[in-house]
């Protein structure tokens, strides 16, 4: 049972395209996940659609009054020519079909701690970086140019937990296998926990999690000795 | 001449209608979609590119700032409905919300193009355009994998195989309610399904030998 969501202002941006490219491709992982959303997002592009295009209209009018309305659209407030219409109608229609088999993709799973993860689809084009460990931590970057966001897998091993920090930013956490709790509740697989500067948390796992993270900037522990890790909070999300 | 604008004022009603024609949309764009798909018909791609051509320019114009780039998008967006059409499915969305999704997604590349110089496409991963992938069967991520792959099978097989092999086993339709949506009689539905499990079964093994 997945319980935590992005908002339906996050969704409406998604639908529209509007969200950074890392941003899009959790928000997307997570619907890939989660019924509801997925019901969400079908709805809200149906709208985006209807407002881009129009709406299906009443069976019963007229179907030469649209033709007419199309013609003088094309020939008024829009200053594409006949002549270049036809052109370009010419050249794409010169192309061919995309192969209608769709193969299946390469890089779907992965091997962490032992278990075998299924990747999100929205991942399947983007390269993972070397895993790099520190304790019960371990990181992927993922090679994605969004400015100053930064993509990771994040495998966190039994029994682990990282050490109490703030955000300076945001960072966006979606649960992709295990579980971990930390003051506010405990999240599950498919949990999408979007926390920013406002927060301070110490997420702990007992049976161990994978989550795919986005953050706008470096973590910043907060508590004793922990402070001494600060230098390397950029390594860790 | 005062007359005249009051005289003309029944003919408001259609000048409204006139300048906002976004509000009535052809029932025939799923139809074009389709003979675009399975006949590759020049004749209603034309009418789909004169039905989107303009409103998309204008969702690019709003969405990537300059009328070339709108322009382009035009052309990213129908060459995609032309190449990929196959992967629009009727009986999942209306035309207009698939052929959203495609435009959608070019323009998002088209802006990380330009703003992060990033030559990856990620729009149709982000967003399938494939609408027998993004369906129902979500939450079991385990099967996940298999799932895709037996998708990639389904849909190389014949269009019409296809469609019984869908029906039954994503749309969990009754071979009855099949043969009806076809207008086929149910024989011909369960020969279909005999021939598409049959085909099926051939290429599992396949890859198991591999």
């Amino acid at each position: 049972m997945i319980n935590h969501h992005p908002t339906s202002d996050v969704l409406a941006q998604f639908v529209a395209g509007n969200l950074p490219a890392s941003v899009s491709v959790l928000v997307s992982s997570h619907v890939e996940l989660c019924a509801e959303c997925a019901r969400s997002v079908q709805r809200l592009t149906q709208q985006a659609a209807i407002d881009a295009f129009g709406e299906l209209a009443d069976e019963t009018a007229g179907d030469e009054l649209l033709v007419t309305d199309m013609t003088s659209e094309l020939a008024g407030e829009f200053e594409f020519e006949l002549e270049d219409f036809d052109e370009c109608i010419a050249a794409i229609t010169a192309e061919e079909a995309d192969d209608k088999r769709q193969l299946p993709q390469t890089v779907t799973e992965i091997a962490v701690g032992g278990e075998r993860i299924a990747l999100p689809t929205a991942l399947r084009s983007i390269p993972l970086k070397e895993w790099q460990g520190m304790g019960k931590l371990s990181r992927s970057r993922l090679a994605l140019d969004d400015g100053d966001l930064r993509m990771s897998l994040l495998h966190i091993d039994k029994g682990g937990s990282v050490p109490c920090h703030t955000h300076k930013g945001f960072e966006i956490t979606l649960l992709l296998q295990g579980s971990f709790t930390d003051e506010m509740g405990e999240y599950r697989k498919g949990d999408f926990i979007w926390l920013d500067g406002q927060h301070t948390h110490q997420p702990v796992t007992e049976e161990g999690c994978v989550c795919l993270t986005v953050s706008s900037d470096a973590i910043h522990f907060t508590q004793g000795m922990s402070q001494l890790l600060n230098p390397i909070g950029r390594f860790i999300y | 001449m005062q007359t005249f604008v009051s005289a003309g004022a029944p003919d408001k009603g259609s000048a409204n209608i006139n300048s906002h024609p976004e509000t009535q949309v052809p029932p025939e764009l799923s139809v074009w979609l389709v003979r675009v798909a399975d006949a590759r018909d020049k004749q209603a791609f034309t009418r789909l590119f004169q039905f989107f051509a303009p409103k998309i320019k204008r969702f690019g114009i709003k969405q990537l700032g300059n009328e070339a780039q709108a322009h382009e998008l035009v052309q990213e967006t129908m060459s995609n409905v032309w190449r990929k059409a196959h992967l629009y499915d009727g009986d999942k969305g209306a035309a207009t919300t698939w052929v959203y999704t495609v435009m959608r997604n070019a323009a998002f590349d088209m802006l990380r193009r330009v703003k992060a110089k990033a030559e990856m496409n990620l729009g149709d991963d982000i967003w399938p355009i494939e609408q027998v992938q993004s369906e129902e069967a979500l939450p079991e991520f385990a099967d996940h994998l298999m799932e895709k792959q037996m998708l990639a099978y389904v849909d190389s097989l014949p269009e019409a195989q296809r469609a019984v092999v869908k029906g039954v086993y994503y749309q969990e339709l009754s071979q009855e309610q099949l043969a009806q949506q076809f207008g086929v009689p149910i024989g011909t539905i369960k020969s279909r399904l005999r021939l598409a499990l049959a085909k099926l079964k051939q290429q599992m093994g396949d890859q198991q030998h591999d």
